[in-house]
């Protein structure tokens, strides 16, 4: 398997660090207990097309939004995700 | 009051043997200097800052740093991308160091002296491409990693800035490695290695090559 880094270009699999599900949202202050369980412990286990955080620790080292299909590993879509790089998130 | 005194030294001082190494009884194909005493500074942008930390680093450079994975060079500076919205400022003799740099652009950056902190190799000779090929899985092909072309990426397991640096004098492609210090020694035994059969000429140098 092969990323497109946005900012490296195409790299092999082992710059990269998988961290997980890219869907869940921090529940806001105050949220029940469910929510919160549901947000650190529950996930989905996607046949099909899912969008994971992945870590381009070998290269750029810029967190990445990975669109990818479980079932066919292809990868249809990467965005850095919210941070990576200075010139990428507003003042 | 006890009296310290700090002596710089390469983190190869051991490992590095100057001479032959490899093959023999053919012209050694791969040249591995090791550059030594050098001004490394890590320049990244404050959040929402890049433009600003272009405009500054223009200033003080009169060129603009990479914004894509390329290596600048100056008439007494080389800028190399490391990541978006940064770049490492490698340089001699103290006029870019961190005492310099940081008045210019800690307002739009944040800087980090790298100086002793990396080890820096230039790898060249006929077979540089071959031996570094063993190493790497990015395409140094002369098409598609021309001069200036830079990368940031790992070489066994280690994290590497790459570029490709002016041929040498005799026309031969000449790369550069700066890598983390404390894998220094790792590395360039991985490096003897996969030169091994080539034939190694092995040298350590003040100046840039
Ligand atoms: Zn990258």
């Amino acid at each position: 398997m092969r990323i497109v880094c946005p900012f490296c270009g195409e790299r092999e699999l082992g710059e990269f660090t998988y961290l997980g599900d890219a869907k869940p949202v921090r529940p806001v202050a105050g949220a029940s207990e469910d929510e919160v369980f549901d947000y650190v412990y529950l996930r989905d286990n996607v046949a099909g097309a899912t969008s994971e955080y992945w870590y381009h620790g070998g290269g750029c080292r810029a967190w990445l939004k990975v669109s990818r299909n479980t079932l066919t590993h292809e990868i249809s879509a990467v965005e850095p995700a919210a941070g990576a790089g200075a010139a990428k998130v507003g003042a | 009051m006890v009296d310290f005194s700090w002596t710089p030294r390469s983190p190869l001082e051991k490992a590095l043997v100057t001479g032959a190494h490899g093959a023999r009884g053919i012209e050694a194909g791969v040249s591995l200097t090791e550059i030594r005493n050098f001004d490394l500074v890590q320049v990244m942008a404050r959040r929402g800052k890049a433009a600003d930390m272009a405009k500054a680093a223009k200033a003080c450079f009169g060129v603009a740093p990479p914004d894509a994975p390329k290596a600048l060079q100056t008439p007494d500076a080389t800028l190399i991308w490391s990541g978006p919205d940064q770049f490492f400022v490698l340089s001699k003799g103290g006029k870019h160091a961190m005492d310099t740099l940081a008045p210019a652009l800690s307002g739009s950056a944040s800087l980090s002296d790298q100086s002793h902190a990396r080890a820096l190799i230039s790898v060249s000779g006929i077979q540089a491409r071959a031996m570094l090929a063993k190493l790497s899985s990015i395409d140094l092909h002369a098409a598609s990693f021309p001069i200036g072309a830079a990368a940031a990426t790992s070489m066994d397991h280690t994290s590497v800035t790459l570029w490709r640096g002016a041929d040498r004098e005799d026309g031969l492609p000449a790369f550069n490695l700066l890598m983390f210090a404390t894998f220094a020694e790792s590395l360039w035994h991985t490096m003897l290695d996969s030169a091994g059969e080539y034939g190694v000429t092995i040298s350590h140098s003040e100046d840039f090559a």
